[in-house]
């Protein structure tokens, strides 16, 4: 009996509580994170943006959460029903389960995998299955095209993360998370935005168009799809895809931060008494902060020269960066051990 | 250990069952998907394997990438699968029997399984002692097998080369966006200031 | 110089030539739209000649943890590839330009084939076998069917690309069968393993498996049913390029893989060999008889002359490999000088394949006619032409080696073969002549005439060829 408390049940408890402190304010920040988005385009364009439920609006994204829990669940009848459903549950545990292996500060992590990096990047490589599944299920037209714009776009502008990534990889010599943020620890010029900038935009960039978010929202363009892939959803199965997206915006984020911002790091040695976490998310923050940023400044592209950028500018730069940083890295004997 | 069991008959059923439902389902959309379940299982094999890179790869190499292709030829297609059947039934004799043949030679050769002193001694080792699994498989693609690695390169080179060579085709009179003109254009190029003056026109 | 060695320069004409196909591509891709289309060519042959004189002159040795070796066996079958890959691309300049396929590819492609060969024959490692016997089939697939616009073309390299994928599969499966039961791919180590002469079942089954797939690329029967096809589809200069490099460097494959790491075992594979080359030489000079068209009977032909050079291998002594390499250097000028003729029989700027065709060429053009005479005579075997020696040795090794049975085989159908040779000599000489051929382009009268010379020159200069075949076969038994 004891055995089994010790070996089994209390492991496991522990997991829970671990995965539902991670879990819990997620589910929070994805919230306020849309209500961020319309108080700072708000802002941007001079208007006030939610300011009625609660007060400045604060209650806003609980009433949303709410009306779209207490709306009925329609299933098109000609629609898959197994696939229509399993689309949106399959793109909110996506963006959820990538959250394991991310490091919130020195230690806190709930699993310090040998290959993160390459876990997150398998997980975000699936997100696309989501949608292209929401899409050809709906058995609609405008959901189909929404669904294959986002899954050829995200599948080009994944190589090229790819790409960004394996050049971090190369000045750090490590696939585990915690070792890539302990590299850059020191101090901001120890970041790796500062030896990788030209990636560090081109990751930028890519990561918009990863999420499908603005100016590279072509699977969702309203004007010409309706809403794209997820036309046809209501209630709970939209609210699911719509968790989903804001949860892989924060990732994303996350990895900017820890691919590029120094993670859980101080931007400056004496500020190291603030907690990592804090850092973490302030990081964090400001990543987010950019996404709406451009959402509010720029118009959307076209998808042929969404696809040039991807293919005939960001490949071939992250590729020649790959090869710059390899040889820069050989020749000076900088190999990270 | 119990847990480790536990996860290894859960995944390779499911894996198992999943892969024969890829080929059993009717509609092909389905049976991709189901494809894309095997190989997640597999993925998870490989974890209990001790092989996580190899898991990952599998993950964002197959899962990530060529299923999805698969995913968007055969939703495009319009495949009719009555009429891809017909024939079925008349190869099925010859078929059935080189499965048989090839079946048997595998029992054959199954019982018959015995290696030469000689084969057991130069068997490669699965997991080099105290090396982690990237930098095992590193030293085993970029080092030991970089003639091979190489040789793949130039392999799928030459694929690319001839699907461009064969399928690529030049439209004449397609309007392609050139960004090196537009950006050249200059307000003389293209504004002409006109005095009309008024009551003539032009 | 151990097996556990980089020693990149050993294998520094594959590199050599794999990078300049990639500066090449460069070239032909910023010239934009085909325009590069002859400097590519010219200066892939330069590439290829230069990579001629790296491969003579280089150090050789085992390279990449002996999964590469560069010996005096590899040595002379890669200058034969060269040679064959480099006259392929001369002869096909000017074709491909009328005939509109002038794409800056196709060098490309040929080279990036040729690179593939130089790996087969320097393969000491199942796994470098299968890319380099990979690379060189891919290419060769889309070279088949570069002529995209044709049915023909289109057809034939879908053929070739399918059936050689089953083979591909088959060799597969025999390999790993192989590795399943001896515990290693590389040819060294599986030689040692062997020693003892007793094959475990599973790996004569892989065994048996691995020729199949290399029998098929070699075309020889029974695996032999796409090349009349393909060599017929395949546009003409592509089809001499198929009948040398790729045959040279199949049979130098097939001789490696036999001799090498099954060296010991030569009980075990040697009634298959002897099946194969019985098959192939009496399906290439009977279902030869029947042909029309030139190039559905140069596969034929190939198909017997591939069962002539495997009688020497099937004899598995190092006089029998040495037959086999004369064979195929012998059959290498043959062929070469056979095409430029094919090439040559253009009408009014329109291909000309049949038979038929030649008629009365003695009286319109009665170099060429004597010229083609030459060939024929010695691609049946007449003596004292060059074609003569190398069925001669070839056979004599299968007699000393105690194959009496084989060796009358080989010479009853090499009579029946000669016939389809001298029937195309009597059309040339006694039918009524039709309409004259057009002028012949310079490059072509060049090979034909190299050709010409090296085939009635090798009666009274043979040594350099036996010598070196003998060094190359000595280096394979060396080991």
């Amino acid at each position: 009996m004891e055995l089994l408390w010790d070996g089994y049940i209390e492991p496991l408890v522990w997991i829970v509580a671990k995965i539902l402190a991670i879990v819990v304010p997620l589910l929070v920040a994805v919230a306020y994170l849309t209500y961020a988005e319309r108080k700072v385009i708000g802002a941007i364009q001079l208007r006030k943006g939610p300011n009625v439920v609660g007060p400045f609006g604060l209650l806003q994204p609980l009433a949303d959460g709410l009306k779209l829990f207490l709306k009925e669940t329609i299933i098109p009848t000609s629609a898959n029903k197994g696939v229509f459903i399993i689309a949106p549950m399959l793109t909110f545990i996506l963006a959820i389960i990538a959250w394991a292996v991310i490091p919130f500060d020195e230690g806190m992590v709930l699993a310090d995998l040998n290959v993160g990096i390459l876990y997150l990047f398998a997980i975000s490589s699936l997100g696309v299955y989501g949608i292209v599944m929401a899409g050809w299920a709906s058995n609609s037209k405008y959901a189909f095209l929404g669904a294959l714009r986002s899954g050829a776009q995200m599948v080009s502008y994944e190589i090229s993360i790819g790409l960004i990534i394996i050049s971090v990889l190369l000045t750090t010599g490590s696939l585990n998370l915690s070792d890539i943020v302990r590299g850059q620890i020191g101090g901001v010029w120890e970041w790796n935005f500062v030896y990788h900038f030209p990636m560090f935009i081109v990751f930028i960039v890519s990561i918009l168009a990863e999420t499908n978010r603005a100016p590279f929202d072509l699977p969702e363009a309203e004007a010409e799809l309706v809403s794209g892939y997820n036309v046809d959803y209501s209630a709970m199965t939209f609210a699911l895809f719509f968790l989903g997206e804001y949860a892989n915006m924060i990732l994303m984020s996350g990895l900017c931060a820890v691919l590029f911002l120094g993670g859980w790091t101080a931007p400056l040695p004496f500020l190291d008494f603030i907690p990592g976490a804090i850092w973490f998310i302030l990081k964090i923050c400001f990543v987010l902060f950019i996404f709406l940023w451009v959402r509010a400044t720029f118009p959307r592209y076209r998808y042929d020269q969404l696809m040039r950028l991807g293919w005939k500018i960001f490949l071939p730069l992250s590729f020649a960066w790959v090869m710059l940083v390899a040889t820069f890295l050989v020749v000076f004997d900088k190999v990270p051990a | 250990m119990v847990v480790q069991a536990l996860a290894f008959y859960l995944f390779a059923t499911i894996a198992v069952l999943s892969a024969t439902a890829v080929v059993t389902v009717r509609n092909p959309v389905h049976s991709v998907l189901l494809l894309i379940l095997t190989f997640f299982n597999a993925a998870g094999l490989f974890v209990l394997l001790g092989a996580e890179f190899l898991a990952m790869l599998l993950v964002v190499v197959y899962v990530g990438a060529v299923a999805v292709l698969f995913l968007f030829v055969v939703m495009m297609l319009d495949i009719n699968f009555v009429e891809m059947r017909q024939g079925f039934l008349n190869y099925l004799p010859i078929g059935v029997l080189i499965a048989v043949v090839l079946f048997v030679e595998l029992a054959f050769v199954g019982a018959g399984w015995t290696l030469t002193d000689e084969a057991v001694a130069v068997l490669a080792q699965p997991t080099p002692a105290g090396v982690g699994n990237v930098e095992a498989l590193g030293r085993l693609i970029y080092t030991d097998y970089a003639y091979i690695f190489q040789s793949a390169g130039l392999v799928l080179l030459v694929a690319m080369i001839g699907a461009i060579v064969l399928t690529l085709r030049h439209r004449e009179g397609v309007r392609r966006q050139k960004i090196s003109e537009q950006v050249k254009r200059t307000r003389a190029d293209t504004l002409e200031i006109k005095k009309v003056p008024v009551g003539r026109g032009i | 110089m151990g097996v556990s060695m980089l020693n990149l320069g050993a294998a520094l004409p594959e590199i050599f030539m794999a990078v300049s196909a990639l500066a090449l591509l460069m070239l032909g891709v910023f010239a934009g739209k085909d325009k590069a289309f002859r400097t590519v060519s010219w200066l892939a042959v330069a590439a290829q000649i230069i990579t001629v004189i790296l491969v003579v002159t280089g150090e050789g040795g085992p390279a990449f943890f002996g999964q590469f070796t560069a010996d005096a066996f590899a040595q002379f079958c890669k200058v034969m590839i060269l040679i064959g890959s480099s006259v392929g691309i001369i002869m096909s300049m000017k074709f491909a330009e009328r005939e509109n396929m002038a794409r800056f590819e196709f060098p490309i492609l040929i080279t990036l084939a040729t690179v593939g060969m130089m790996a087969m024959v320097s393969a000491s490692d199942m796994m470098s076998l299968y890319l380099g016997l990979e690379l060189q089939s891919l290419a060769l697939y889309v070279v088949a069917a570069i002529r995209r616009d044709t049915i023909r073309s289109t057809e034939s390299g879908l053929k070739y690309f399918i059936l050689g994928s089953i083979a591909s599969g088959m060799l597969l499966y025999g390999m790993s069968m192989v590795y399943g039961f001896t515990g290693t791919t590389n040819f060294a180590v599986l030689a040692d393993t062997l020693t003892g002469g007793d094959l475990p079942v599973g790996a004569m089954v892989g065994l048996a498996f691995m020729f199949a797939g290399l029998c098929f690329k070699i075309s020889a029967v029974p695996f032999h049913m796409w090349t009349p096809d393909v060599y017929e589809g395949a546009p003409t200069p592509v089809t001499a390029f198929f009948a040398v490099a790729p045959k040279i460097a199949g049979l130098a494959l097939f001789v490696r893989v036999a001799i090498g790491p099954f060296g010991s075992v030569v009980a075990d594979w040697q009634q298959i060999i002897v099946l194969i080359s019985i098959l192939s030489m009496l399906v290439g000079s009977f279902a030869a008889l029947r042909q029309e068209n030139i190039k559905r009977l140069m596969a034929y032909s190939s198909i017997g002359h591939v069962g002539f050079a495997l009688v020497g291998l099937a004899a598995g002594t190092e006089e029998g490999v040495t037959g086999v390499l004369v064979y195929l250097g012998i059959y290498l000028v043959m062929n070469l000088g056979t095409f430029a003729v094919i090439l040559c029989m253009r009408r009014n700027d329109r291909m000309n394949e049949e038979i038929t065709d030649l008629a009365g060429l003695a009286k319109t053009k009665p170099l060429m006619a004597a010229i083609t005479a030459i060939l024929m005579f010695s691609m049946a075997g007449i003596p004292p032409l060059a074609g003569f020696f190398g069925k001669f040795y070839v056979f004599k090794a299968a007699v000393d080696a105690g194959l009496v049975t084989l060796a009358v085989i080989g010479l009853v159908t090499s009579v029946v073969s000669a016939y389809y040779y001298l029937r195309i000599i009597k059309v040339m000489y006694f039918d009524e002549p039709v309409e004259g051929f057009d002028r012949n382009g310079t490059e072509m009268n060049v090979i034909m005439a190299v050709a010409t010379i090296a085939i009635l020159a090798f009666v009274f200069f043979p040594n350099p060829l036996m010598d070196s075949a003998a060094i190359a076969a000595a280096s394979l038994f060396g080991q």
